[in-house]
């Protein structure tokens, strides 16, 4: 009996034995979208990221290109921002969008602040696209994206001006990060309802690296939490990714109540898996890998992310734009076990510009 | 002494983040009399590289920096004006930015508060700059350094953009390129043909000084502004 990609992604979610790894780009932060997917299907950036139609259509090319096991929106770290007031620029085809404008100069004024709504326009263009990523491939697990509580605080006020309060106003800061914290379970509620499998927390913001393993627990690590019981209250799952070089706060990782923790290039994922074996760890293909090299190499890279351990095979961060779709492809097939000397007999090029011309347009 | 006295405590206060002491040890060591070039370099600029020390031994985060750097430019901002200006008061000059389609600068931001405590004169572009507004800034203010920082796996590629364009504008040969950021590597760097890597702010500054042949000497004589 074959296991749908959804059955064996939710196995491992819940700790159950499977067949193999699934291979999967979650979008968001951990970005999916590539130009030749854009080009081969039509549907592109910025448009993508404010029409739902063509957000959910690009995501599905992704995968049917990239042989991806999962569909995921949005496609950036800008939606909750600009629902709770920042200026976004959208950006182009090949650049992410981005926030022009905090919307607030002081961090006491946060109050002042709207909340997230489902009406929203980029909010409701998210929940439509799950929508019809859940009616167009039941069989397959929904991601939905959301920005971490730190790198949402800081696309709200100029950064620097953030981290200084957490040590100068940690009062107020706190209560800033509860606001935050609170809108984003609303979204990543309202993803569920819209029927979304699995919610994925990224916050590349939010790192030991940037603020040390004190503040680490005390400021991500609760809020983080907080939001993963909220998604499993509401019958979700969720996936937390963090940035960074994790050594100064391994030990704090395990306090991180989120099943997987999904893990960038720069660590070691033997290393990380030992010394917390109750996660599954996920990643860590390099996402500079994966757009300078070729297919066999990333094979190469896949296969030892998989010997080290790791239970869900991903990329290790956002891929960019113009990453081609065979070394997308090449990952995937390394967790299922076809090399890419497989794509060479079925004479696919390694651009995989060929596949694109039989690829149904959508 | 009582020269040494003060400075350390100038030094003291930066690095435990006070800024209003900072300022006040200032004021007390120019009425003092200690040269004002003194005061920077043996005052503010140690208690940030001590700061910076502890930042690379990761007893210091972000945000310690940040605090640390605020305490010095308080202390800067009342030592500046009794400075009578003279020329080659600094190592070199540096152009910084985070390249087009990155808005994240924190980390630009600490190299370039390091580098200017280093004694570096640093234009900063800020942030999502395009490759030509960095080769226009190279070429105008004739720098010694340009660094390049990104934050995101997406906009790596940027950084070779400018590279490429400082080639093209025959302007390669006369300044060195340092690149960092969280997901740029020592081989990703070499790979793109820029000259240095830096892993965080405080070995920027060293691998900065590196390539550009400023000796420990030098570098402990320059450092005003």
């Amino acid at each position: 009996m074959t296991v749908s990609e959804k059955t064996r992604l939710i196995s491992v979610l819940e700790g159950r034995p499977v067949d193999r790894v699934p291979a999967i780009c979650p979008g968001g932060m951990m970005n999916m979208a590539v130009l030749e997917v854009m080009m081969a299907t039509g549907h592109r950036w910025p448009q993508a990221h404010i029409d739902p139609k063509e957000m959910a259509m690009l995501s599905l090319g992704v995968k049917h290109l990239g042989e991806i096991e999962n569909v995921g929106v949005p496609f950036c770290m800008t939606v909750e921002a600009e629902a709770l007031g920042a200026k976004v620029f959208l950006g182009t085809e090949s650049t992410e969008p981005r926030i022009v404008e905090y919307p607030l100069k002081r961090i006491e004024d946060w109050e002042n602040l709207p909340s997230i709504t489902e009406e929203h326009y980029r909010v409701s263009t998210v929940l439509e696209a799950v929508r019809i990523l859940k009616g167009s491939c039941p069989e397959t697990p929904v991601i939905g994206n959301i920005t971490g509580p730190i790198s949402l605080a800081t696309s709200l006020i100029e950064p620097m001006e953030f981290y200084k309060a957490l040590r100068r106003k940690p009062e107020i800061a706190l209560r800033f990060l509860d606001f935050v914290t609170d809108n984003l379970i609303f979204f990543a509620g309202a993803m569920l309802r819209a029927g979304a499998d699995v919610i994925n927390i990224a916050d590349p913001s939010g790192t030991g690296e940037i603020l040390g393993p004190r503040a680490f627990s005390e400021v991500v690590v609760p809020y983080i939490n907080k939001i993963t019981e909220a998604v499993e209250a509401s019958s979700g799952y969720a996936m937390v990714h963090i940035c960074g070089r994790l050594g100064p706060v391994l030990a704090e990782l395990s306090k991180l109540k989120s099943p997987v923790l999904s893990i960038d290039a720069v660590t070691s994922l033997r290393e990380v898996k030992e010394s917390l074996p109750g996660k599954v760890v996920m990643g860590n293909v390099s996402s500079y890998l994966l757009e300078k090299g070729t297919p066999e190499k990333v094979a190469v890279a896949a296969m030892t992310s998989i010997k080290q351990g790791a239970g869900i095979l991903a990329p290790a961060c956002g891929i960019g734009p113009r990453t081609p779709v065979a070394n997308i492809r090449a990952m995937v097939r390394a967790a299922k076990g076809e090399g890419p000397s497989e794509e060479k007999r079925q004479g696919k090029g390694r651009t995989g510009k060929e596949d694109f011309r039989q690829a149904p347009l959508w | 002494m009582e020269f040494e006295g003060l400075l350390k405590a100038i030094a003291n206060s930066v690095l435990s983040m006070d800024e209003e002491a900072t300022a006040e040890r200032t004021q007390e060591a120019l009425a003092a009399g200690i040269d004002p070039l003194v005061i920077i370099n043996e005052g503010l600029v140690a208690g940030m590289n001590q700061a910076g020390k502890l930042f690379e031994e990761n007893e210091y985060f972000v945000p310690e920096l940040l605090l640390c750097s605020d305490a010095m430019y308080a202390g800067l901002s009342v030592v500046t004006p009794h400075i009578e200006r003279e020329e080659n008061l600094y190592l070199g000059s540096v152009v910084i930015g985070v390249v087009e389609g990155d808005t994240h600068d924190i980390g630009k931001n600490l190299v370039k508060v390091m580098l200017e405590a280093s004694g570096f004169s640093v234009h900063d572009l800020g942030r999502n700059v395009p490759a030509k507004a960095f080769v226009e800034k190279v070429r105008e203010v004739n720098a010694d350094l340009l660094c390049l920082s990104t934050l995101m796996t997406t906009t790596m590629g940027e950084m070779k953009k400018v590279i490429d364009l400082l080639e093209k504008e025959n302007l390669r040969g006369r300044v060195k390129v340092l690149v960092g950021g969280a997901p740029i590597s020592p081989s990703f760097a070499s790979s793109i043909g820029a000259d240095g890597y830096g892993e965080n702010a405080a070995r920027a500054v060293r691998v900065a000084k590196e390539m550009l042949g400023i000796t420990q000497a030098k570098a402990s004589q320059g450092g005003g502004r």
